[in-house]
């Protein structure tokens, strides 16, 4: 149980604003009414990380785990320290393991075990925490991106290619991708959308739409079935239908609403893409899905997504130089893009240049841990413990 | 090719017909379609009608998953092999002796594989002795030996004395690694023909040697 006193709800509110400066103050505030307040050092930790002040952040988070032992975010705020500040490998380890002690379902913390591990040369026990990290949430992306990785180490491209290509579609950036393509915003995709259902198309679409982004696949199916009962030739429809089939691993049926769409008209963006992403769950249609990946890039300037695509199906075509090329160019447009640091990864290592791949790869996992929040989860928890 | 051949073809995908559709291909194939235009100017068009048919309710769910079913069973038949075809050249592949570093080599051992060459893989702390001997019962003619350490890659000399003092000047010494990367005359003073740069500049490479090769009347 740990107790939130108003100081640290104050450092809370004011953390999640980003406003670091004052929230750092307000957590040392805390500290002078209680310098054993758990919560109030590991939000300091938290903060400091942040800023890049690894070693204040690992002192704070390490006093956190004194005070509290069972206090999950701080052995993040450590861990990350460590793997941060480099060569710190063997507290690294230790720390992971801590962590997925004391939270053992938690499959973040066997990711970051592994990467600590991978860094510390043991490649075998690396493999076999992402495993866990695996069994413990089928649908972590980070951890099938390094068994892809490690498959490629070991065995090459062809076996590696289809953990690249789960990964990438266990990452919600794709579908993002798919829904932006769409001209649906966050907004558009709200819960209000799914409950307010006109009469209209548009309404009637945008529901549509709704329900495949919050996995209402089944509902999102009755309604654009409906729509097509009136509108045969509508494309939009037909282009969410291809993305509802690839969802289930229908791949051949995603191909026919997509070429349905694109007989209609062949400047449908979306039913590009779910034809690419068709295309590039057939290994022998590498060359197709690069095609249509390598118009989606015209077709929608600025997104870093089908330059990412287009690199992915041109690995598959052991064009390496090329795929690097199309990863550079989703960096420049996003740097922060996981998938396509863990690309550049992959085709530094064909290369040869280990450097290169271990340096992408910790830029994917920085990236990747920042977009995922990984320390306000674990911390929310223990708060909301707290005031149980 | 037919203009109705995409029609039949998706007529025989509704009736649930694999050898009717196989039948289909095969007839568009016999008519002189070149093999790689069979999606784009076939089945595609067949899927589209699909897809049509599906979403003005011509067919239902049910046929347009059989339907679907069955175009996966004869994509096989419309789409250029997965794997490059065998070009019957047999590379051997493997890390020199006291080097344990292996990632390279499997990642060049791996493209060259896919691209259809015949790969032998030695492993990893490869004796010279046995490039020469695996060489000789293989046919192979062409040897990439990877090294990430300095003191191994300047042993890779070893190997090609054990090639030269059989006679077997015309296997080709390739070699790979961060050393022979930063100094190139390192790759010369060991007697290497070349430096691999990594799976694709090793693909590159071979399929260079293959058409010189060719090119010179004798296979490998």
């Amino acid at each position: 149980m740990i107790e939130r006193s108003e100081q640290v709800r104050l450092a809370e509110s004011l953390a999640r604003q980003g406003r670091i400066a004052p929230a750092v103050t307000a957590c040392y505030q805390a500290l002078r009414v209680n310098e054993r307040d758990p919560l109030a050092h590991c939000l300091l930790g938290g903060l400091m990380l942040a800023e890049g002040f690894c070693e204040q952040a690992a002192r704070s988070a390490a006093r956190a785990i004194e005070l509290d032992q069972r206090c999950a975010a701080a052995y993040f705020v450590l861990g990350l320290a460590y793997d941060r500040m480099g060569g710190l490998w063997d507290r690294s380890v230790l720390v992971w393991q801590q962590l997925a002690e004391v939270v053992p379902d938690l499959a973040a913390a066997h990711v970051q075990l592994g990467e600590a591990l991978a860094a510390a040369s043991f490649a075998d026990e690396a493999i076999d925490a992402w495993e866990r990290a695996l069994q413990i949430d089928p649908r972590e992306p980070r951890a099938m991106y390094h068994l892809a990785m490690a498959a490629l180490k070991r065995e090459g491209m062809a076996t590696a290619l289809p953990g690249f290509r789960k990964a990438g579609e266990l990452d919600p950036s794709q579908d993002d991708f798919f829904f932006a393509l769409a001209g649906y915003d966050a907004e558009g995709l709200s819960a209000a959308a799914m409950s307010d259902i006109g009469p209209g198309i548009k309404s009637q679409l945008r529901a549509a739409h709704a329900f495949a982004a919050n996995d209402e696949l089944f509902k999102s199916s009755e309604l654009i079935r409906s729509i097509l009962d009136g509108h045969s030739d509508d494309v939009a429809a037909l282009s969410l239908m291809a993305y509802l089939y690839l969802k289930q691993e229908s791949v051949n049926e995603a191909m026919a609403c997509s070429l349905r769409a694109l007989t209609i008209s062949t400047k449908t963006p979306t039913a590009v893409y779910a034809l690419g992403a068709a295309f590039a769950r057939r290994p022998a249609l590498a060359a197709h899905a690069s095609k249509l990946f390598s118009a989606l890039t015209t077709m929608a300037p600025g997104q870093a997504m089908p330059h990412v695509l287009h690199a992915e199906s041109l690995l598959g075509l052991q064009r390496y130089s090329a795929a690097g090329a199309a990863y550079r160019s989703a960096l420049a447009l996003d740097p922060g893009c996981v998938r396509a640091l863990f690309g550049q990864a992959a085709v530094a290592l064909t290369a040869g240049d280990h450097t290169a791949a271990a340096w992408a790869i910790r830029r994917a996992a920085y990236h990747d841990t920042r977009r995922r929040g990984y320390f306000w989860g674990p911390y929310d928890a223990a708060a909301e413990g707290g005031e149980q | 090719m037919a203009d109705d051949a995409p029609l039949r073809l998706y007529r025989a995908l509704v009736k649930n017909d694999p050898a009717a559709a196989i039948s289909v291909v095969e007839q568009v194939r016999a008519e002189g379609a070149e093999p790689d235009a069979l999606l784009d100017s076939l089945f595609a068009p067949a899927l589209a009608i699909l897809g049509g048919s599906w979403a003005d309710g011509s067919i239902n769910e049910y046929v347009f998953t059989q339907a679907s079913a069955v175009s996966d069973q004869i994509l096989s038949f419309v789409t250029p092999p997965r794997m490059a075809g065998d070009t019957g050249i047999t590379v051997l592949v493997g890390s020199m002796h006291g080097d344990s570093h292996d990632i390279d080599k499997n990642i060049i051992a791996a493209a060259l594989r896919e691209a259809g060459h015949r790969v032998v893989d030695l492993g990893a702390d490869v004796r010279p002795a046995t490039f020469l001997q695996r060489a000789e019962e293989t046919g192979a003619r062409i040897a990439i030996v990877c090294a990430q350490m300095v003191a191994t890659a300047r042993a890779v000399v070893r190997v090609r004395e054990m090639f030269v003092s059989d006679g077997r000047t015309d296997l080709v010494l390739l070699v790979s690694g961060a050393p022979f990367a930063a100094d190139e005359r390192l790759a010369r003073a060991v007697g290497a023909d070349g430096i691999v740069g990594g799976a694709e500049s090793a693909i590159r490479m071979v399929s260079h040697l293959a058409r010189q090769r060719r090119g010179g009347g004798s296979a490998s």
